[in-house]
């Protein structure tokens, strides 16, 4: 029974847990896949010395039986609990853990908790200063997401902080962070370890007077109407958000060498970031569209972090409220908040845009079993399998930029993968000829998607000594030179002796 | 009108006496004579072969060159101890020359077959 739960595929980033289990794809879950399971055999015969006594000891045997039995059921049952984490067939996180600094935010943004109840996540509320905060019990993690709703929080109960959130996300598992106009030291270290920096001056918030949210009072334009999305389906969905999104709080700027952090929503060029309470004496260090709003950090091993500058943007009030962009004359009856803030906890919590590579194979054209050594100049084949999950099971991918590499220190081949459409990727080439050790690899980052970094080592061989070809033909002149001395030496023999 | 003698003049002097002392030869001379000639004009074709194409199985070129020089440094063995003119060889008898020929060709022949590839 516990055999069949575990399944390895070929994507990597393994880490071995502290019990030396090794976490497939790195995205951790609890350590029972991917372990050397101890099969519990329990021997229910009795053995063949007690035959003689057997008829005197039937019923105590029974009851012996029947209660390993029930331990082994038990056993058995407790261990299938724990494994309702995410799992490597099923990537959704499950378990998400919330911090509040206020329970009142469980009301307030009860629209956003309740759509993501109905997709199937278990929340767990908890006040930021709970001490009974834990991530973590003996090694195993307790939930596979976080959301830090606790802008003003300067320390976490429990046995919560920077380290051990780093350690979270580190370990696969996803994590949303909202800021606001107060958000402390702590907020700021998190998004600062994680490439996102919100601005340095404490009491700046994002003004624009360019493209601010028009209503009835005459505002300080802090209340900011944006529509600066990143062009992506995985992270935003396939249909477009018509309506602005209403944004009140900070902004962040990412470093653009850094190509894991993205910015999802940005700011208009209009936009600055300052206290809107006092007179600007220099020009502020952040404007323009430089300003990200809203932004998202896939990690290396695939954990999906979101940071926003604004608690409100997930909010009844934001989610509800109509919305004017100053200067245009299009009103909408609803922000584009609830679409927007819906599709990316789709992304974030690994709904989509999650790909496996599974059923990597390779053989000579012509054969089916893989080979365990290549010679130069053979045809080979290469396929593999290639998944999407959607939300609830795993889609064929399908895409017609998937690329496999026939490398050692440097691709020596280089084939974009045809595709059947049904999730299969094949290429076929000719063995370069060099011998060595080789590696197929497959190396694929996309915006949104999950990184997949295949490789798998395959030796190429030179032609034995009867594998050249018998007669080269440039040398057919020389053949016939020595067969014709040869002819020459009968003819002249025979010339000489029977002349006269 | 007897000009004195030209270059020309001796050229072809010297010339016709090559060729009637020449004809003077016994046939089976002549007919090694022949044979080596052949052997030669085969080694010409190869190098100018190899020269145009390149010596890539350069191990089939010589052998090919080595069959054609090897029957004629043979054939020429074979001349020298059959001629009759030649006193060194005087006791030697034809046949024993012959025999020794056709030995040394098989020798020479396994060798290239070997070499060839």
């Amino acid at each position: 029974m516990i055999g069949n739960k575990i399944r390895h595929d070929t994507t990597w980033n393994h880490r071995d847990d502290r019990y030396g289990c090794k976490r497939t794809r790195n995205r951790g879950g609890d350590s029972v896949h991917g372990c050397k399971v101890v099969v519990i055999r329990v021997n229910l015969q009795s053995p063949n010395t007690s035959r003689l006594r057997s008829r005197t000891l039937n019923p105590n045997q029974n009851m012996a039986k029947f209660s390993i039995a029930t331990v082994f059921i038990a056993s058995i049952s407790l261990l299938l609990a724990l494994t309702r984490s995410f799992s490597v067939e099923n990537p959704t996180d499950r378990r998400i853990l919330v911090l509040l600094d206020d329970l009142a935010l469980k009301s307030s943004h009860s629209i956003f908790f309740t759509s993501l109840q109905a997709r199937g996540f278990e929340l767990d509320f908890k006040l930021s200063d709970d001490p009974k905060i834990a991530l973590q019990r003996y090694g195993q993690h307790l939930y596979d997401g976080l959301v830090l709703f606790s802008p003003t929080t300067e320390r976490f109960g429990g046995s919560l902080d920077v380290a051990a959130i780093l350690d979270f996300v580190d370990s696969g598992k996803d994590l949303i962070v909202a800021a606001d106009a107060s958000a402390s030291d702590l907020i700021r270290n998190i998004a600062a370890e994680c490439g996102v920096d919100f601005d340095e001056d404490p009491s700046a918030v994002v003004i624009d007077h360019g493209s601010y949210a028009v209503s009835g009072t005459e505002g300080d334009h802090t209340l900011i109407a944006a529509d600066d999305f990143i062009q992506s389906d995985v992270l935003l969905g396939s249909t477009k958000i018509e309506a602005p999104v209403l944004f009140k709080g900070i902004g962040h700027s990412v470093n653009p060498a850094n190509s894991l952090v993205l910015k999802v929503l940005s700011a208009s060029p209009s936009a600055y970031s300052a206290n809107p309470k006092s007179k600007l004496s220099s020009p502020p260090s952040l404007s323009g569209s430089s300003i990200s709003l809203v932004s998202v950090v896939q990690a290396r091993n695939n954990a999906r972090v979101v940071f926003s500058g604004s608690l409100d943007l997930f909010s009844n009030k934001f989610f509800k409220s109509p919305v004017q962009k100053a200067g245009s004359s299009n009103k909408y009856a609803k922000s584009g908040n609830e679409q927007f803030v819906t599709e990316l906890s789709k992304w974030v919590f690994h709904e989509r845009g999650h790909l496996k590579a599974v059923n990597v194979r390779h053989h000579r054209v012509g054969e089916t079993d893989e080979p365990a050594i290549y010679r130069i100049n053979d045809d080979l084949q290469y396929s593999v399998e290639i998944y999407e999950w959607s939300g609830s099971s795993w889609e064929p991918y399908v895409a017609n930029d998937v690329q496999v590499q026939f490398y050692m220190m440097s691709p020596y081949v280089l084939k974009t993968m045809s595709t059947n459409k049904k999730g299969l990727y094949h290429a076929s080439f000719k063995v370069p000829d060099v011998y060595g050790v080789f590696q197929f690899k497959v190396e694929y980052q996309r915006l949104g998607y999950t990184s997949l970094s295949l490789a798998k080592q395959i030796p190429v061989r030179p032609f034995r000594h009867n594998e050249y070809e018998r007669f080269i033909p440039t040398a057919f002149p020389y053949y016939g030179a020595s067969f014709s001395t040869m002819a020459g030496f009968l003819i002249f023999s025979f010339i000489y002796l029977y002349s006269k | 009108m007897g000009k004195s003698p030209t270059t020309k003049d001796d050229a072809q002097a010297l010339f016709h006496s090559l060729r009637s002392a020449y004809s003077a030869t016994p046939t089976n001379l002549k007919i090694i004579d022949l044979y080596v000639v052949f052997a030669v004009f085969i080694a010409l074709i190869q190098v100018v072969y190899m020269a145009v194409v390149g010596s890539f199985p350069f191990n089939s070129f010589l052998s090919g060159v080595l069959s054609c020089v090897g029957t004629a440094v043979l054939a020429v063995c074979l001349r020298i101890q059959v001629n009759k003119e030649n006193k060194e060889f005087k006791d030697l008898p034809p046949e024993h020359a012959f025999a020794d020929f056709v030995l040394c060709n098989l020798v020479l022949h396994l060798v290239i077959m070997n070499f060839l590839g």
